[in-house]
């Protein structure tokens, strides 16, 4: 038997004004911003992405010499896009890592959107960071520069650094996506970018070349093998993007 | 009204949730009973589109819970308190769930306020207790005053008096006309809490019933300044007569007023009679334990 009960209360959300739709993407782009920035983790990851071209440029700068701006500002946009590759694997698998994903799936329960959400979302928060690391390393380059400076090329330099901020942390929230495990993924991801391409670079330089996101971001700031370079990194961002959804999309959420 | 029909989970050859069917009727709040690994938590995540079910639906007014346009505003869920990032503030956590869910800012101060958290909102939650996660969780889920609520285990690590603003706030939803749907292993809990019970066993729904007709009354018992000569009289009235050692007659299958009739009949002076009840673990345990005990 069922008895239903009644009150004088107010009846259920009379009190309280709530949107009668869900989230549009730019409302969920914006929420997955303010996650990103909202832990300690997300900080500290924006943190050293900002400071690590410069830091990096001026440790340089105690033994070398700095002659073609494009040159240093292709081994910022790779140093840059590393780090961000972080911020996106936190964004995606931290939330696995943390169980957080039941509420974001309980609240925005299409998958794709949350993801797409999540990659627009640390592609515009690597490209902003990126770029403000690109502004502090030229200027380290400008002051610590050879008299006569090089500056062919800057713009391009400058502009590859923005965008692997957004290329490798977009890269960085489909590998997390498709892992869920927020220690697998970056050890994965720098073991084979950092540790196993290197060596194959070395063994078959063809192969290593062609595959290399590390690499193909520093030549192409340096606006050398563009196209090839253009290829290797959207390749990353599909395989990984691809990926991410393929294996979250049904994934029990335990 | 949420309906749930032949839902059913299946791990490879082991079925964790079989044939599971039940409706939840506004104004009522439902008791979701079962031992560990029964599959409570496995239905109440499939009903939330959180694990696919390998067969049958769960619907929302009609619509599963993938197709509600904003599924935040229509089922407040708390399925596991530790779902939180422990380097967030507390505040910090119901103002992103806020905006995801389309509520004002404003109204995170409000149900702080309402579970007892204001204290606290401005601390971290790894340094929360179990109890205040719940809390925290709770008030994710009333963030919106959804019509439903979901409740996975609300109670672990609540204080007694935690324990009872939780009855009270479950009771106070169904009486504005919400719909409750609470676990707990914590059976006595639960009996003071809901009107209606569902027992899951192995997977399968065990018992569906209001709490008065499942744990309804099971004979009488009385005690008279001369129980033996009682007990004959009732056994010579058709009665089953049990005897305890303290002098207790229990009459199977009897009402009060049978008994007082009989005793009265014969002159006998009785100094207790009542209903013998079944215990909510009795039956819970009795369900739960037999593979076939099936009281739907």
């Amino acid at each position: 038997m069922t008895t239903t009960l009644t009150s004088s209360a107010p009846p259920l959300g009379a009190t309280v004004e709530v949107r009668r739709t869900g989230p549009s993407l730019p409302s969920l782009v914006g929420l997955e911003v303010r996650k990103s920035l909202s832990s300690r983790s997300g900080i500290a990851i924006a943190a050293s992405a900002v400071v690590m071209g410069p830091s990096g440029l001026l440790l340089a700068a105690l033994d070398a010499e700095f002659g073609w701006v494009a040159a240093p500002m292709g081994v910022v946009a790779m140093m840059t896009g590393l780090v961000l590759l972080a911020l996106g694997v936190v964004s995606t698998a931290g939330e696995w890592t943390h169980g957080t994903v039941q509420t974001t799936y309980l609240l925005v329960p299409r998958r794709g959107l949350v993801l797409a959400a999540k990659s627009v979302a640390v592609a515009l928060l690597g490209a902003a960071l990126a770029a403000v690391s690109a502004a502090l390393s030229l200027a380290v380059i400008a002051a610590v520069g050879v008299d006569y400076l090089n500056w062919d090329g800057w713009v391009q330099a400058t502009v590859v650094t923005l965008a692997a901020g957004a290329v490798f942390a977009v890269i960085g929230a489909g590998i997390g996506a498709a892992t869920a495990n927020t220690t697998a993924a970056l050890t994965v991801l720098y073991l084979f970018i950092m540790g196993v391409l290197p060596l194959v670079r070395v063994g078959k330089p063809e192969l290593g070349d062609a595959v290399d996101p590390a690499h193909a971001t520093m030549l192409l700031a340096q606006g050398m093998e563009e196209t090839r370079s253009i290829l290797i990194l959207a390749g990353w961002v599909v395989v990984s993007s691809v990926a991410g959804w393929t294996l979250t999309h049904r994934r029990p959420v335990q | 009204m949420i309906t749930v029909s032949g839902l059913t989970k299946r791990y490879g050859d082991r079925t964790v949730v079989d044939d599971v069917s039940f409706t939840l009727e506004p104004g009522t709040v439902t008791g979701f009973l079962g031992p560990n690994g029964a599959g409570k938590t496995t239905t109440m995540r499939m009903m939330t589109g959180l694990v696919p079910a390998s067969a049958g639906v769960a619907t929302v007014d009609g619509r599963s819970y993938g197709e509600l346009p904003n599924p935040g505003a229509v089922v407040g869920t708390l399925l596991d308190a530790s779902a939180v990032h422990p380097g967030r503030t507390g505040r910090t956590h119901l103002r992103l769930l806020a905006s995801a869910v389309g509520v004002p800012a404003a109204r995170v101060d409000e149900v702080l306020h309402q579970v007892g958290l204001a204290d606290a909102a401005r601390r971290r939650v790894g340094g929360y207790s179990l109890g205040m996660r719940q809390r925290l969780g709770i008030a994710g889920a009333l963030l919106a005053d959804p019509p439903v609520l979901m409740f996975d285990e609300p109670v672990n690590g609540l204080d007694p008096e935690g324990i009872r603003w939780m009855r009270d706030l479950l009771r106070g939803h169904a009486a504005r006309g919400g719909t409750v749907l609470l676990s707990s292993h914590l059976l006595g809990e639960v009996e003071h809490t809901v009107d209606r019970l569902l027992v899951i066993g192995d997977g399968r729904i065990v018992a569906d019933g209001s709490v008065t007709s499942l744990l309804g009354a099971d004979g009488v018992a009385v005690r008279a300044l001369q129980p033996r000569a009682l007990a004959v009289a009732l056994e010579a009235a058709g009665f089953h007569v049990e005897r305890e050692d303290d002098g207790v007659l229990v009459v199977a299958d009897a009402s009060p007023a049978e008994v007082g009739a009989v005793a009265a009949a014969g002159g006998h002076v009785l100094v207790d009679l009542r209903p013998v009840q079944r215990g909510l673990e009795d039956l819970f345990f009795q369900l739960t334990t037999s593979p076939k005990g099936n009281l739907r």
